[in-house]
């Protein structure tokens, strides 16, 4: 309170004087603006520091006021300043709104205006304001913005995620684009840590768990893993998480932990085709050395009986002895000609012709080949056992599933258990996605523990038995890997044989 | 020089039967010589006779027991014969994992041949020490 002794009048005076100095010496732009019914507008009052900022003369800003003022605001600016203006002006509430000016041929400043608005006399609308200077505010907050654009569009180039872990509360926040990985949206509320792990293969889990835990009691600099997790559609997606934790409390107990997420599908798609390629060239070069293998003993066997005959003939003058001998080089004569058929045999099946395939119906492939046999199997009282569906069809070459038919079925038969009635069953099933014919029999059964490497192998033969020619599992198994299969044996002595031929096709 | 009485010859190809035959006869060696054709045959031989030959020409690719097959048999019955066996492979396999093989039988296996045989490589097997 001012003393007693000053007059009213003299205290009114005092007051607007101070209030005019403060007005025309404070840096902000402070003004009054009236606009009438029609939308006509003027200042009522603008401080000087106004006047000296946009560099007009009073008289200007009393005549012309709306295009001095357009004229001073950066044109993109214009529309929106003078509609913000008029709304707050038709709705009566405050006006605030930021706008570039650009005063000669200087740089663009932004302003901020902030003014109230009063309605006098029921028709004209009075706006109290000031104009602030915001240009550092504005370029610090451009900066920010562009430093998150980029920050954005990289992550969004490198199609990468983020995620924000807070250790204590298990909330997770994904990003869309760690969402979009497994074809979700924030719709589907996936919010927390459980959420995200439950969606984990089984398989990846365990390490994935780990991986996480190392980093926490800090033997790891950075959290990195790849797992498998599944998106809507049911399909698992390969995913790299690479995080750090980046708030730790005073215990050392880690709070928050951030991270990013990548797609890595197609990158684990492509390693796993050349892994599968890989296999394939090494399946391969293994059949080619055992094929170098193959011909190099089995010919030597031979060219080695001629070597040593033709030595004795030469150093024996006995009539007797040559006659002996040239029997003998006529039967290594005739197994050279069968090992070189078995070898164009397996050469043409190995050979990169493209083996015909053709879908066919097992059960008619099967009955061609149980009538061929049809002696035999009543001969041996042999009771076959067909559960193969009747339009089953198989993807393959006629030849060679006539030939593997025909072969596994005679062995079945040869090989049959004296004191048991020889049973054959066939069954075909699907299993893990792919179709696998099955041919059981209760015969003699193979030692697998000391046969069972060689079983496929050329020339092997296992049982006593003075007509076997240890050739025909050898090219089964070749015809059925040329077509993409597979052919496995479980056996038991005494007890039977079951060969499971599974083929290339998946269901 | 070590003396045979007692030969056999595990092999499944004929042929190669009688050339041995024949080598016996040209180096005019005459001992005891029993012939099969395959491992299995050979062990079973052995355990029915309780008796072991002096010298075994062993072949590798043979049915029923190749030759890896009757060494593992041999190796379990051979301390119940009180005499040195001596076995020889002979085999027409250059391959290497045959040969390393051979080795695994140190015990067993004085000298692993390639077929065909020659005729010093034969005299050899019969003129040592």
């Amino acid at each position: 309170m001012r003393s007693s002794w000053y007059s009213n009048e003299y205290l009114l005076e005092e007051k607007n004087s101070f209030y005019r100095k403060l007005l025309n010496h404070i840096p902000d732009l402070i003004f009054q603006l009236t606009i009438n019914s029609a939308d006509d507008f003027y200042f009522s009052y603008v401080n000087s520091t106004m006047l000296t900022f946009f560099e007009i003369s009073p008289l200007e800003i009393s005549q012309n006021p709306t295009s001095i003022i357009s004229s001073r605001i950066f044109p993109e600016d214009r529309e929106g300043f003078f509609n913000s203006l008029f709304k707050s002006k038709n709705q009566s509430i405050p006006w605030s709104y930021e706008f570039r000016v650009q005063i000669g041929s200087n740089d663009l400043i932004w302003l901020k205006v902030d003014a109230n608005v009063e309605i006098v006399d029921g028709e004209r609308s009075v706006f109290f304001g000031r104009l602030s200077n915001i240009t550092s505010i504005k370029e610090r907050e451009l900066k920010v913005i562009e430093s998150e654009e980029r920050y954005h569009f990289a992550l969004e180039a490198s199609k990468s995620g983020i995620w924000d872990y807070n250790l204590l509360t298990g909330e997770v926040y994904f990003s869309k684009e760690s969402l979009q990985i497994i074809q979700c949206d924030e719709n589907d509320k996936i919010n927390t840590n459980s959420l995200w792990d439950e969606r984990i293969h089984p398989d990846d889990l365990d390490n994935y768990l780990n991986s996480i835990e190392l980093h926490k009691q800090g033997k790891t600099p950075f959290f990195e893993n790849v797992k498998r997790i599944i998106a809507k559609d049911g399909t698992y997606k390969w995913v790299l998480s690479r995080g750090k934790i980046i708030e730790r409390d005073t215990k050392n107990i880690p709070l928050r932990i951030i991270g990013i997420h990548s797609d890595v599908t197609l990158e684990k798609e492509k390693e796993a085709q050349l892994i599968a390629n890989f296999d394939i060239i090494s399946e391969q070069n293994n059949r080619l050395l055992n094929f170098a293998h193959i011909v190099s003993h089995n010919l030597r066997s031979h060219t080695g009986n001629f070597k040593m005959l033709l030595n004795i003939i030469e150093s024996d003058d006995h009539q007797e002895t040559h006659d002996e001998c040239f029997n003998h080089l006529k039967t290594t004569s005739q197994a050279l000609s069968d090992t070189i058929e078995h070898l164009k045999e397996l050469v043409d099946i190995n050979s990169t012709i493209i083996h015909k395939k053709e879908n066919l119906n097992l059960s008619i492939y099967l009955n061609r080949t149980l009538t061929i046999l049809s002696k035999e199997i009543k001969d041996n009282q042999v009771e076959i056992t067909n559960t193969i569906d009747k339009n089953a069809t198989i993807n393959f070459n006629p030849a060679y599933l006539e030939s593997i038919l025909l072969n596994i079925t005679t062995n079945a038969i040869k090989y049959a258990h004296p004191d048991k009635k020889p049973t054959i069953s066939y069954s075909f099933i699907v299993q893990n996605n792919r179709q696998m014919l099955l041919i059981e029999d209760n015969g003699l059964g193979i030692n697998m523990e000391k046969y069972g490497e060689k079983l496929f192998g050329m020339y092997k033969t296992f049982h006593k038995n003075t007509n076997a020619r240890g050739i025909g599992l050898f090219i089964t198994k070749n015809q059925i890997e040329s077509m993409g299969g597979t052919i496995e044996v479980e056996s038991k002595v005494n007890v039977g044989s079951t060969f499971k031929i599974k083929f290339n096709e998946e269901v | 020089m070590k003396k045979f009485n007692d030969i056999f010859i595990v092999d499944d190809d004929l042929v190669f039967h009688f050339i041995i035959k024949k080598l016996f006869e040209k180096c005019n060696l005459h001992f005891n010589t029993k012939y099969f054709m395959n491992g299995f045959e050979a062990i079973e031989e052995m355990k029915r006779t309780n008796q072991a030959p002096d010298l075994i020409l062993l072949d590798i690719n043979m049915p029923v027991y190749d030759g890896w097959q009757f060494l593992e048999e041999f190796k379990k019955i051979k301390n119940t014969f009180d005499k040195e066996v001596v076995v020889y492979l002979i085999s027409s396999s250059d391959d290497i994992s045959d040969i390393n093989q051979a080795m695994c039988y140190k015990d067993e296996v004085k000298r692993y041949c390639n077929k065909p045989i020659t005729m010093e490589e034969f005299e050899k097997i019969f003129n040592q020490e």
